[in-house]
């Protein structure tokens, strides 16, 4: 294909120089370069160019021409680059005066092209993907590009802005890198193992970093922030050490000068840098102050988040982070009411709620990791959660009466729900299961709330799950869930939002799941008509929260299936076996059908045989395998699949003979599959129209033909032509000519 | 300008403003939560509350078997039930030139009013609040009238008696002016005396002008603007912001009111009505799904639409599209009917049905599929054609009488059944009280849509009225939850706070009058330009004030002498024409007068400082000189020598 493309290129080249024509869009370019790069990667340039003589004269006459269009014009910058990338096309294009050309400074001007962000873009994308060899480097530094790209840096086109960092951290890699091909011990080594002209270069860069850092203007100073930052983090030695050294100055004068718009754009920088070096920890503490400063908050919530970093600065960064959360949910304390600025903060709406979120969040990330808390007991920090969480639903003051926060806090979602992330995560902690009544009340009242939005009830469905598995072994539990908890859910499984009756049987599978082998909770669940609600919640008007209580019901029929089999467990079995085929046949929407068919493979997975699922086994395969969706037909093929690997690996539902031979066993598990219709089921989707559908029953029928032609001890040919009465390949081309007549 | 305040109740209100000699009636809301007091009023014999034991005090000295029965625990009134009147002794009645309506639930103790105080004015309302008005008066007589009782009881309200009662009745307050229901000739009479008002309407009366404005509360809701020329009161009685059936709530012509008189906020200020909503119908879901039936205890117009509204939605994504819904009221088919004929008194949305056409209310078609059944009473055809489980809509939210009384003795014994609360204006748990012990379960969703206190701060913000009025449990948060001081006004100027009886000099001043000048007058008078654009006249005229309307007139010639015979007759003098003397405006300047008056040999000058300006006191002439911004007396006790010379002297 490449070449019938490589005759056309001649032609293709004149339309795109020929200005009178319409310039084509940009994508059609792109695509066009991606080709270019595809038939670089696999040649090399000198081939390319010497075969096609037209790229020169295009490159030739786009950059001599004062009518090009920029899109062109930034097109042919890229590929002019893109060919120059290895010597010899390097060589060839600079020998035609054509390097020049392109890239020269003076060239770039013409005709107000450079105006233009795309052009200006397209000769940094061509620069860039010229810096392969050292020649390219040396043409750059010789023609005085340097200063272009420095300046560039400064772009009002965010993107040319970037590209320019970016080039230049490739320029000092490729300072460092070319230096250690050459022999030199790049490591902690110093500017002499740079070659003497290029450290001019390095120099340049640096010293553009440093200037920037304390110029006055606060642009300026973000973008030289934003370059140390990538230097920092994608440069080698000596560059990193080089340039930390020049730029420690003017970051602590930054940092002492404090500006909340440059905290991140700082922290990113010290991230990068080595947290652990001493002068790191140093400007982390001047960062984080005294925790009476605006971006000591934000800088806090940051240091949290890093991964290296030095104890002590995470200790004084947690301590500050909480401060927010304690002075509105604990009782005063002289010393918090010396912070002045968090005060004020807190007493205005829009701060006083970042503000909490942020100390949420970092709590929360500290409770993911199982941060130690030295100067505060994780007793009080869960305590002062619980506190917020009770202020934001309107049932607490807020502690500190000078700061009235609780009026901007009551009936914020936005806290709620991150409050509760933050309490489902303080589960980790077990000194905390002494605080369940505590939690498992203020959980309870949220989900009792007229006025708890949907998504604040998911996130508290979510926490009182994690809580509901750390509390498990207490005996308290399943009076909670069966005195408290269940009658509020059934009546949130009438609840007018269907997001609301989804994520409560959402909630119901995952509470089944968590105690599953308890026996105490399986009866609950029984006793309390929790059932029957889950059962009437397979009508539901709306598909997500069908397919929601098809898996609820399932995994109550599978916790049952752990007890001792009592009509009640069978009456279940049965009522749920028939809605659930009428689901799977009736059901308009997919994803109650999908979920049908889970249930089924969840149910044979499981370690229990339950012989009442037998019957229904062949009609869900067939109806499975013959539904419209996909999907459900790919869940079909899943259950097949472990169907496949009980009848013929442990045989549950065969009953066990020693003196039946190998041969008998595996004749007598196949025909048990081609009872069930899986045979049908797997060459009927072989000839499916969805791809994974085809690939999967594939895949089953190879397993299949090894397993025989593994076990059996004759052909595994004849095994199949006895049970199936036909060879497979006939099946299969069989049903193909079916269909193609139908 | 004057408020006299009749009641204190913050939802139904009862304010008498005074103003330019005209004395406004705003609201007569008529408290029924005295009901509360008595025994329920079966429709149908009930063994348990006629078995009841009467009422002995524990040494037996006072015996009050008939009027008082023991049920539950508590002690009740064994009579029809009593309401509290507004104030009638504040102020005399007769003298109410108008009465301004906002809602149908904040008339109905108009009866009371119009009927027996001697007042001859005129009620002023839109047509829906009359009609509804109507309705629920109706229903109200016809609930008391189905179960007449052969006495009343009076005894207990003695004060030595009452006294020595069990709470809560020890504690009633007023019990003597309490009134039995009235009658329907009183409500009819009453009712005559309204005159309709569409909305933004102008109604003049007298010196001023009363507007209604739409309040978004409930089908022909109005908040009133009432201003002369130069003053402007709104009064803000129930409104509401939220989208359901009556047209939206008009707040610009509310804008720089000189008082804003505000009352009718929600009276459940922690429930959102969404969320109430939301309760409600997950409640009734899941008694209907375990077999139980649904009692909804309400009134027969207002939130009940849009509870039907929400149900024929909710009922069939529930599955529960085959359960019944009764609407039990002697004026349901009424309601009904009215809420889809008031279409220009609905809410946009509705209103476009019209044209479509489609009936406004989805509740027609909950009737035509036969989903939604209404009955005059339990009586008759009801009887035959109810089937459960169900949901039953029907009154009076108090437990106390109409056809609710009898479902609570049907359905109260069984757990299955539950009893929904909506209506917010009494406490679920005093209403319940006489049917004790309870085995149906209770929910209590009130659904107030009135403005909740965080809406009206933003929309106070927003018309920015000079003095807020309003009553006195909304400056103050709810005593149960004082912590949350989210829910009360906090204002600057605090607002002025009232409590029944109260009268409350609003802090008005009135500066300017507009006066009237007759042509003939006018003709005479010679302006002449003191500065470009700025011409003055002086005017010698009679001025006449009537009615709150003030004329200048010429000055009524002497009485031309007869003419004699003898004399020739004179043609008449044409007036002279003068230049316009001196004309002195603008206050005093103290400084320089201090000078004059020293330079003038009164030395001896105390100068005291006062709110308005400054008082001198010419101690040796024993003279006062009061200089005010807009006025200066000098009292000088009829020295006429001195004060000329004074006065001259003030006129440089």
């Amino acid at each position: 294909m490449d070449s019938d493309c490589l005759s056309l290129l001649p032609a293709v080249c004149l339309v795109l120089a020929d200005p009178k024509q319409a310039p084509p869009d940009d994508t059609s370019l792109e695509k066009l370069l991606d080709w270019f790069k595809e038939l670089h990667s696999q040649s090399n340039g000198q081939v390319l160019l010497q075969d096609q003589p037209c790229l020169l004269e295009f490159i030739s006459s786009v950059c001599t021409s004062e009518t090009t269009d920029p899109a062109i014009l930034s097109f042919t910058l890229k590929l002019t680059g893109l060919l120059a990338a290895t010597k010899q096309g390097f060589h060839l294009l600079e020998e035609g005066g054509l390097l020049l050309c392109a890239f020269e400074r003076e060239a770039c001007y013409v005709c107000d092209l450079w105006e233009d962000a795309s052009v200006r873009s397209g000769w940094l994308q061509g620069l860039l993907n010229m810096l392969k060899h050292q020649k390219s480097l040396d043409f750059i530094c010789r023609n005085g590009l340097i200063k272009v790209v420095l300046q560039l840096q400064n772009d009002r086109s965010l993107f040319v802005a970037s590209l320019a960092n970016q080039l230049l951290v490739h320029i000092l890699n490729f300072l460092t890198s070319s230096s250690t091909t050459n022999g030199s011990d790049a490591v902690g080594s110093s500017v002499s193992s740079l070659r003497s002209d290029w450290v001019s270069v390095s120099s340049e860069i640096m010293n553009a970093v440093v200037e920037a850092l304390s110029s006055e203007d606060h642009p300026q100073v973000l973008r030289g922030l934003r370059l140390l930052s990538l230097v920092l983090s994608q440069c080698g030695e000596p560059i990193r050490s080089m340039l930390w050294k020049d730029v420690l100055v003017p970051l602590e004068v930054l940092i002492k000068r404090g500006s909340e718009s440059l905290t991140q754009t700082l922290m990113t920088v010290l991230q990068a840098a080595d947290t652990s070096a001493r002068p790191v920890e140093e400007l982390l503490e001047a960062m984080l102050g005294d925790g009476n400063r605006k971006e000591c908050f934000q800088c806090a919530a940051l240091v949290v988040k890093l991964e290296k970093c030095p104890e002590v600065s995470k200790r004084k960064a947690t301590g500050i982070i909480l401060l927010p959360l304690q002075c509105v949910s604990t009782q005063p304390q002289t010393e918090i009411e010396t912070y002045l600025v968090l005060n004020e903060q807190l007493s205005q709406k829009a701060s006083c709620i970042s503000l909490l979120m942020q100390s949420l969040s970092s709590l929360a990330e500290l409770a993911h990791r199982k941060f130690l808390f030295e100067d505060i007991s994780i007793h009080s920090i869960t305590s002062s959660v619980v506190w917020l969480l009770r202020m934001c639903s309107g049932q607490c003051p807020s502690s500190l009466l000078r700061i009235n926060a609780s009026i901007h806090l009551i009936g914020c979602c936005k806290v709620q729900r991150c409050g509760l992330d933050t309490l489902g995560a303080l589960s980790v902690y077990e000194e905390n299961v002494d605080l369940r009544k505590d939690i498992f009340g203020v959980l309870l009242d949220y989900l009792q709330s007229p006025d708890s939005h949907a998504t604040v009830l998911k996130k508290t469905f979510q926490a009182a799950v994690r809580w509901i598995a750390v509390c498990s072994p207490f005996p308290d539990l399943l009076q909670f869930i069966s005195h408290d908890l269940f009658p509020v859910l059934e009546k949130r499984m009438c609840d007018l939002r269907w997001e609301v009756r989804d994520s409560t049987l959402e909630f119901i599978t995952q509470l089944t799941t968590a105690l599953n082998g308890n026996s105490g909770f399986t009866e609950a669940l029984h006793t309390s008509g929790m059932v029957s609600v889950l059962l009437s919640s397979l009508a539901d008007t709306e598909g997500y929260v069908r397919a929601s209580a098809v898996a609820a019901v399932g995994e109550a029929v599978t916790a049952s299936f752990h007890h001792a089999a009592t009509e009640r467990n069978s009456s279940l079995l049965e009522k749920a076996l028939t809605q659930m085929m009428i689901a799977l046949s009736q059901d308009t929407e997919g994803f109650p059908r999908r979920a049908v068919v889970k249930a089924f493979t969840s149910w044979l997975k499981g370690s229990h045989p339950v012989t009442a699922l037998e019957s229904s086994l062949s009609s869900v395969l067939s109806l499975g395998g013959n539904d419209f969706d996909w999907e459900v037909k790919m869940h079909t093929l899943e259950l097949a699949e472990v169907l496949m690997e009980k009848t013929l690996t442990c045989c549950p539902y065969i009953v066990q003979n020693v003196d039946f031979s190998e041969k008998t066993r595996l004749t007598q598990a196949l025909s048990r599959l081609k009872d069930y219709g899986l045979f049908d089921l797997l060459f009927n989707s072989l000839l499916d129209c969805d791809r994974p559908v085809c690939e999967k029953a594939c895949a089953l029928l190879v397993r299949l033909r090894t397993l025989t032609a593994e076990t059996a001890d004759l052909d595994h040919s004849a095994l199949v032509l006895n049970v199936c009465g036909n060879r497979w390949g006939d099946e299969v081309q069989s049903r193909y000519l079916n269909k193609q007549q139908a | 300008m004057k408020l006299y305040c009749l009641s204190g109740h913050p939802t139904l209100p009862c304010n008498v403003l005074k103003f330019k000699s005209t004395t406004i009636m705003l609201d007569c809301g008529l408290d029924t939560t005295a009901a509360l007091y008595f025994l329920p009023l079966p429709l149908v014999h009930s063994p348990r509350l006629s078995k009841l034991p009467g009422w002995v005090s524990k040494d037996g000295a006072v015996n009050l078997e008939k009027e008082l029965k023991e049920c539950s625990g508590r002690v009740f009134v064994d009579s029809q039930p009593e309401f509290c009147l507004p104030e009638k002794e504040l102020l005399d009645l007769s003298t109410i030139d108008v009465i301004l309506i906002s809602n149908y639930h904040c008339m109905m103790a108009l009866p009371y009013i119009t009927e027996h105080t001697g007042f001859t004015g005129t009620v002023y309302a839109t047509e829906p609040t009359l009609q509804i008005g109507r309705l629920l008066m109706e229903e109200l007589v016809t609930f008391m009238e189905r179960v007449p009782k052969a006495q009343a009881a009076t005894c207990w309200k003695n004060k030595e008696i009452q006294r020595l009662l069990p709470g809560p009745l020890k504690d009633a307050v007023d019990v003597w002016s309490w009134r039995k229901c009235y009658s329907v000739q009183e409500v009819n009479s009453a009712l005559s005396k309204v005159q309709l008002v569409g909305y933004s309407q102008k109604e003049l009366f007298g010196a001023v002008q009363v507007t209604p404005l739409s309040s978004g509360y409930s089908l022909g809701s109005s908040n009133w603007i009432i201003q002369s020329h130069y003053e402007k009161v709104s009064y803000v009685s129930g409104s509401s912001l939220l989208t359901t059936h009556p047209q939206p709530m008009e707040q610009s012509s509310l804008k720089n009111s000189d008082v804003l008189i505000l009352t009718g906020l929600t009276q459940i200020p922690t429930a959102n009505p969404d969320g109430m909503l939301g309760e409600f119908c997950s409640n009734l879901a899941m008694t209907i799904r375990a077999g139980g039936n649904v009692l909804v205890p309400c009134y027969s117009s207002g939130v009940i639409y849009d509870l039907l509204e929400c149900l024929y939605q909710f009922m069939d994504s529930a599955n529960l599209g085959s359960t019944p819904f009764y609407f039990i009221s002697p004026v349901a088919n009424s309601s009904l009917e009215f809420s889809q004929i008031f279409a220009e008194w609905l809410c946009q949305n509705k209103q476009s049905k019209v044209y479509l056409p489609e009936p406004p209310f989805p509740h027609a078609e909950l009737i035509q599929t036969n989903k939604l059944k209404h009955y005059p009473s339990i009586h008759g055809d009801f009887s035959s054609e109810f089937r459960q489980p169900c949901v039953v809509f029907t009154g009076h939210p108090s437990l106390r009488f109409g056809d609710v009384v009898h479902f609570m003795e049907l359905w109260g014994k069984s757990s299955l059944n539950t009893i929904i609360f909506t209506e917010p204006d009494f406490s679920y748990l005093d209403a319940l009280a006489p049917y004790q012990p309870l085995a149906m379960k209770c929910v209590y969703c009130p659904i107030d849509t009135r403005l909740n206190f965080h809406q009206v701060s933003k929309l106070l913000k927003d018309i920015q009225p000079l003095h807020v009025v309003c009553p006195e449990p909304y400056t103050q948060p709810p005593p149960a939850q004082p912590h949350r001081s989210d829910l009360m006004l906090e204002l600057q100027p605090p607002p002025m706070a009232y409590r029944r009886c109260s009268v409350l000099g609003l802090p008005f001043r009135r500066r300017y009058e507009r006066i009237h000048l007759l042509p003939e007058l006018a003709r005479s008078l010679v302006p002449s330009e003191i500065k470009a654009g700025v011409s003055v006249a002086t005017v010698s005229a009679v001025l006449q004030s009537k009615d709150n309307k003030h004329v200048l007139q010429p000055v009524p010639k002497p009485a031309p002498v007869p003419p004699s015979k003898k004399r020739k007759r004179v043609t008449e003098e044409p007036p002279e024409v003068l230049n316009p003397k001196p004309l002195l405006s603008g206050a005093v300047p103290l400084e320089p007068f201090l000078a004059m008056l020293h330079k003038n040999g009164i030395t001896e000058v105390k100068v005291e400082e006062t709110a308005d300006g400054h008082i001198l006191h010419l101690q040796t002439e024993d003279v006062l000189i009061q200089l005010e911004e807009d006025a200066t007396h000098i009292i000088c006790d009829n020295n006429e020598p001195l004060r000329k010379p004074g006065s001259e002297l003030l006129c440089g």
